[in-house]
């Protein structure tokens, strides 16, 4: 699914070199839940960036489904974010003129769905995340919970490959957090492979295998031998 | 992103912003609005004009000697001239036409003048620029036999003299060059400046009309200034001007000696000189345009900077470089198109009220509101050119970080 090879970022500011990744290799298959913890500065944030192509590395190898990502142009990453990659941010992201509806079917409007396709698949993503009754409203009538559902179903409506969250539960209380848990939990049950960024080791509990990072370097990468289950269930 | 979309999406921006949107295309409405509005003034009084001249007939000649340094005195237009171009079977009247400046007439307290000038025609002339008469008579054949000192005036001049309107039969002092001269009026006009006059605002010298032949013995010439030819057929004019040439120079034994003008020519230059007036001004209107098109492209950027973050979410879902340019782009062309259809109603009616005041039907032609509409849109597109390629470039990291 995911196969990253000896990848290599670096940031210049002036004259200075920050290495933000150094050689990394990770692979993620197909209905994985990994979490990628770290400090701030780590370099999790910035491979996210990569694995969702929206940055492109200095060096090494971005396999996404067996294509070489490091080698395709601006629109074929556009592309790709479009139909392979679902985000979900920390800060929600959702277009604060839009209705959770229509913030829903904005993938599909870049894939170029028909309307009606686009409504039913948007309403269908609505109601797998619980929001089926919120649809008409706009960002700001919604709690912080709710929007993260929002974001969720936009990440999902387009049924990519991988879903990519960057702190889904960093501005949220432990009760919705534990709400968003249990969803991507259910999503993966469902076969949804997702990689998330998380400095909360008790968020990150809850997903199967945690890599840790630091300095720009994966310093472990295990399995969680009993993930925390939303609702009591352990595995 | 399809362009229905793309459009929705735009109008949708530009409502939530409405006051801002409504300040922007103001600038357009504005330069829109005046160059449709100079255009259709500038169109109307070209069209009235035409009609004024169609008045006098579309097949009238005017005849002059070019009067160049070497001109002699055989090459003068003279009453034998008159005579001659008679002869030719597509004339149907003919006048001489010999102006004098420098009268005053006495008015009523024969201490005051009014200036005037003296015109010299024949019998003919009446059927040629038919005259507004209120009273009398025009100038006829006897008049000019019998060198009669007769004249026709206008209604301002009869007013100033006599206090009154119907004066003919009565006698009016002129004070020429070599003295006083008594005229009998045989005929009065309506206020022939009233057009200039109202437009300059002041009044005009009077014009004397009277047989050629009175004139000349006045001043004690036997040259013309104009000879004035209406054709039978209007269009055969072009060849019956070219043939008067060709006997004017046969009797006179020159060449090149003279000019002959139709009115059709004369139409075209005052045309000309008003569609200059026209471009002129439509030009200094059209950078009123300029102006609001520099304000499309400030707010077109100040958006770009505002929705950075927008952009970044829509980037990370898979937008291309290319929809984010074309969304901002059609932003500023909505924003230019909306302006210019409002400015141009709003310039014709802004033409139509100055319309009224100046008198002139203004005429808005399709030609000139498919221009100002491409033109909108061409502005809308230059200034937003810049703003959407800005847009389209932001790094979608940076974006989504911009707070």
């Amino acid at each position: 699914m995911i196969k990253v090879e000896s990848l290599n970022k670096i940031y210049e500011n002036g004259r200075i070199q920050v290495a933000a990744l150094k050689n990394i290799n990770l692979t993620v298959s197909q209905g994985e839940f990994v979490a990628i913890m770290g400090a701030s500065g780590s370099g999790k944030s910035t491979l996210m960036n990569i694995l969702g192509c929206l940055d492109r590395a200095n060096s090494g190898k971005y396999f996404l489904e067996q294509v070489d990502v490091s080698s395709l142009n601006d629109d074929e990453l556009a592309k790709i974010r479009n139909l392979k990659i679902g985000f979900v941010f920390q800060a929600f992201n959702l277009l604060p003129k839009l209705t959770a509806l229509e913030n829903v079917e904005l993938p599909m409007i870049y894939a170029g769905a028909k309307h009606k396709e686009r409504r039913e698949k948007a309403l269908a993503a609505l109601d797998k995340v619980g929001l089926s009754d919120r649809v008409l409203h706009l960002p700001n009538e919604l709690s912080g919970g709710q929007k993260q559902r929002v974001a969720i179903a936009r990440a999902l409506v387009n049924s990519p490959s991988i879903l990519l969250a960057d702190e889904p539960t960093g501005n949220l209380d432990s009760k919705s957090s534990e709400e968003i848990m249990g969803i991507f939990q259910k999503l993966n049950d469902e076969g949804v492979t997702i990689v998330m960024v998380t400095h909360e080791p008790e968020i990150a509990h809850h997903t199967k295998r945690i890599v840790t990072f630091k300095d720009g370097e994966i310093i472990t990468d295990k399995f969680v031998d009993n993930p925390i289950r939303v609702g009591g269930d352990a595995l | 992103m399809n362009i229905f979309e793309s459009l929705k999406s735009a109008l949708r921006n530009l409502m939530s912003n409405k006051m801002r949107s409504f300040l922007t295309m103001l600038g357009i409405i504005i330069g829109i609005a005046s160059v449709i509005m100079i255009t259709s003034i500038g169109a109307g009084s070209r069209a009235a004009i035409t009609s004024e001249f169609d008045k006098l007939g579309v097949g009238l000649l005017t005849i002059q000697m070019k009067g160049s340094n070497d001109a002699k005195l055989r090459d003068f237009l003279t009453l034998d001239d008159v005579e001659l171009i008679k002869k030719h079977p597509e004339v149907k009247n003919v006048t001489p036409y010999f102006e004098a400046w420098g009268a005053s007439i006495k008015l009523k307290n024969p201490k005051e003048e009014k200036s005037g000038y003296i015109i010299g025609i024949n019998e003919e002339y009446r059927f040629m620029v038919p005259p507004d008469l209120l009273y009398g008579r025009f100038i006829i054949e006897s008049d000019c036999k019998a060198k009669s000192k007769v004249v026709v005036i206008d209604e301002v001049l009869a007013e100033k003299v006599f206090g009154r309107k119907d004066v003919v039969g009565e006698t009016i002092t002129v004070r020429l060059w070599r003295g006083n001269l008594k005229f009998t009026v045989i005929g009065v006009t309506k206020n022939s400046n009233a057009a200039l006059e109202s437009i300059m605002g002041a009044e005009m010298p009077s014009a004397l009309y009277m047989p050629i032949q009175t004139v000349m013995d006045i001043y004690l010439v036997d040259y013309l200034d104009y000879i004035y030819v209406s054709v039978k057929d209007p269009e055969k004019i072009d060849q019956t001007a070219i043939e008067l040439n060709k006997m004017l120079e046969m009797k006179h034994r020159n060449e090149d000696a003279y000019y002959i003008r139709s009115l059709m020519d004369e139409i075209e230059m005052i045309n000309q000189v008003l569609g200059y007036i026209t471009a002129f001004i439509s030009f200094v209107a059209g950078i009123s345009l300029f102006v609001g098109g520099i304000g499309v492209m400030n707010i077109m950027l100040v958006t770009v900077t505002e929705r950075t973050r927008e952009i970044g979410i829509r980037k990370s879902l898979g937008a291309k470089n290319k929809d984010i340019r074309k969304q901002f782009l059609i932003e500023a062309v909505i924003l230019t198109v909306i302006g210019g259809i409002i400015g141009i109603i709003a310039g014709f009616l802004g033409g139509s009220l100055v319309g009224m005041l100046m008198d002139v039907t203004p005429k808005v032609s399709l030609f000139s509101i498919l221009v100002t509409v491409g033109v909108s849109s061409l502005v809308g597109i230059i200034a937003g050119v810049y703003p959407a390629n800005k847009a389209a470039k932001l790094d979608p990291i940076e974006a989504l970080r911009y707070e």
